[in-house]
Formats: C-alpha cells, structure tokens, sequence
C-alpha cells in the first residue's frame, strides 16, 4: 500500500483533493490491502454513526426546551415536527403495497466498499455504500427475500422529494432524495438480529404516512421514478 | 430567525454531541443545559453571520473539559464498565442491544477525551478537519493526529469488523 495510514482516513473522511482520492480509488480497485483497510475504516464510521443517530431523534426535554421560552406546544423532535404536518392521510390502505418479492436485481457493488450504509455530510446522516445503491435502484416489486437492503414504500413527500423505507439487518429507516444523494430522515436501530422485526416496518409505515404527499408510489411508478434517476421529470 | 429558535434547532445534534462525551443520558442533558444558559447569557459575544452551530459546539466542549479538569482535581473518575449496564433494558432484545451498543459505549469511554471529542465532531457529527479544528481552537494538524490515534483505539476495541 502505498498511502500511509493517515492519507486513507483522510480519503474516508472526504478530506482529499479531488486528484488524490482518484488516485486512491483506482489503486483501490487492484490492491486489496488498500481496499480493506478503507473498508475497516468505512465500517467504523457507518458503525458510530448508526449508533449515536437516534438520539438525535429522540424528543427534547422539557427542562432544555423551557430555557429557550419557546411555544411549548411546539414539539422539537424530528418525529414530532412531522407529526405536526399529518395531514389527510390518516387511512392508507398499506396491505394493498404488500412487496412481492420475485427476484433482485444484481447491483453494481464494488468490493472495496462493503460495510458503509451511513456516512455524514455537514451533520446530517446520509446513505453510502449497499445502502445507497439498493435505495438508488432496487425496486420493492422485485427485490430477493434475502436481500442485505429491503426496501419499502416509495413515496413522495411533502416537499417533493422522492423518499423510501427501507430494512437493513441493523438499521431501518426513511432516505429521502436531495441532490445525489439519499438523506436519511428517520432511522431505528433494529433491536433483534436476524429477522425482520414487523414492529419497525409498522412504526416506519406510520411515519412514513405522516410524510407523504398523496399516495406510495405503485410498482409502475416507483421503476419511472428509479428510471429517471430519482429526479422529477417537470 | 430568533436566537433561540435556532438554539432549538440545533439542540437534537447537540444532545447527541454530549452524548458521546459523557454517556449517560442525564449527565449529557445537564451538560445541554449549562451550555444553553451560557450561551443565552454571553450571546452578545456570538458574531451574527457567523455559525451558531460551532459556538455551540465549542461552549459545550469547554465547559465539559471545565468539568473534567474539576473532578480531576477532586480525584473522581468516573468507572467505564457501567456503560453496558446503563443502556441495557429488560427485555432478552434491549439486553442484546444494550450489550451490543456497550461495546461502542465503552469502546469510547476508553478515548482519552481529547480524542473522543475530535472522533464525536468528525466521525459523527460530520465536521470537516477545518472546522472541527476552529470548534476545537487547535492547530488542524493535532486534529488530524488524535483523530488517526482515536480511530486506532476504536478498532482495537471494536474488532476487525468495526
């Protein structure tokens, strides 16, 4: 390998100018050793970051938000905001999008880039690595039932992005699109390994209800919509 | 939008922030509210234009390190190992992910602090080198050497598969 320990971490970290993270990426591309240890650094980051993410979700306390004298009524948590945008839709008939489940597509992972679902971009969580492939293309009506990454409802939502859920052996959540990528609006750590919890995918149909604009976007829709990159054709 | 308003915009990141550096859930919103009242009263000092998010920041790592350097004095460690039973619940799932968040819990609390609040703002808050360098009031060089240390640490801890 021939970048020192710090170069890579700093690769990892987005903190290369643009000629040396190409170089660092084509050498990754045949140096294994090079490869792992931008994963190991990959996974740690997605690791930590995954773990701290929920606080960030969980509602503020009163003795914090009394100091700031703002409308109490006005609930801080993430959750809590959107909460407060339910609008009309409170009886969405979810069994009707039950995923049939055929079979996946074969996603253009590269293998120097396993372990990394979340990476952060100015504070705020984003997906990388399986996470963000299976959300850029994998379509619900046709993913494999043992699929790494499951995804859910697509949706738009009421600032017209595209957002979807998705299940992951140790995370879930909602990634909606902005830009190039898919920012992460509500994740659950999954608390059993192994199979999938119906409690969470409940809870996320919930929030994903309080997000949405209209209705989840159908098979037909959600493959234009992946089609078309994720970006709205008007 | 109002001072405050933007305070409460920022404090579920800022409870989070705390969170990684003084584990328990209480001790961390303790740390949230001396950092919410010092603001409010030296808010003449934050600079419009500039980011409130990085005053913030700053005014809760330095009263945190205030703290430490005053249990140091008293001669108060806090014991690392009750991190995993701090965060385990009762049921069989909340004790495997108590056990499993543990490890993460108490792979940090074994970060000297000044390397578990350069890991807290860049591998988790997401700051830039810069800017964790300006939140930090340090030459980005010792960012970037105790970041590349505290990384060391956490894999050691957490095991190959981080």
């Amino acid at each position: 390998m021939s970048f020192d320990p710090e170069t890579v971490a700093a690769f990892v970290d987005s903190e290369l100018d643009d000629l040396t993270a190409r170089r660092i990426e084509r050498e990754a591309a045949t140096d294994t050793a090079l490869a792992e240890e931008i994963a190991r650094h990959r996974a740690l980051k997605s690791r930590l970051a995954a773990h701290y993410a929920p606080i960030a979700e969980e509602p503020i306390p009163d003795r914090l938000r009394s100091l700031l004298a703002v409308d109490d009524k006005v609930d801080t948590s993430l959750a809590g905001r959107r909460d407060a945008r339910r609008t009309r839709f409170g009886a969405i008939h979810w069994g009707a999008i039950a995923a049939s489940l055929v079979l996946g597509l074969t996603i253009g992972l590269r293998p120097w880039m396993p372990a990394a679902d979340v990476a952060t971009e100015g504070g705020r969580l984003i997906a990388a690595g399986a996470l963000a492939d299976a959300l850029d293309t994998q379509l619900a009506s046709n993913q494999p039932g043992d699929a790494a990454v499951r995804v859910g409802l697509s949706f738009e939502d009421q600032a017209g992005r595209y957002c979807r859920s998705f299940e992951s052996r140790s995370l879930a959540g909602i990634g909606c699109r902005e830009g190039d990528h898919w920012q992460l609006e509500r994740t659950l750590r999954r608390q059993a390994r192994g199979a999938y919890r119906q409690a969470s995918s409940g809870e996320l149909a919930d929030v994903a209800a309080t997000m949405m604009a209209g209705e989840p976007l159908d098979g037909a829709a959600e493959q234009a919509a992946r089609d078309a990159g994720w970006e709205h054709s008007r | 939008m109002r001072f405050e308003e933007e305070l409460v915009e920022l404090l579920p990141r800022l409870r989070r922030f705390a969170r990684g550096l003084v584990r328990h859930a209480s001790d961390a919103d303790d740390l949230c509210q001396a950092a919410i009242e010092r603001a409010l009263k030296s808010r003449d000092q934050w600079q419009q234009g500039t980011r409130l998010d990085s005053w913030m920041y700053r005014i809760t790592r330095n009263l945190w390190i205030d703290e430490r350097r005053a249990a140091g004095r008293r001669g108060f460690h806090s014991p690392i190992d009750d991190a995993v039973t701090q965060v385990a619940g009762d049921g069989p799932a909340d004790v495997e992910a108590g056990a499993l968040r543990g490890d993460i819990d108490g792979a940090m609390a074994r970060l000297p602090d000044e390397q578990r609040e350069v890991v807290m703002l860049v591998l988790v808050e997401g700051y830039a080198y810069r800017e964790a360098a300006d939140i930090l009031e340090l030459p980005i060089g010792t960012v970037t050497s105790r970041l590349a240390r505290g990384r060391e640490t956490l894999m050691f801890y957490l095991g190959e598969a981080a």
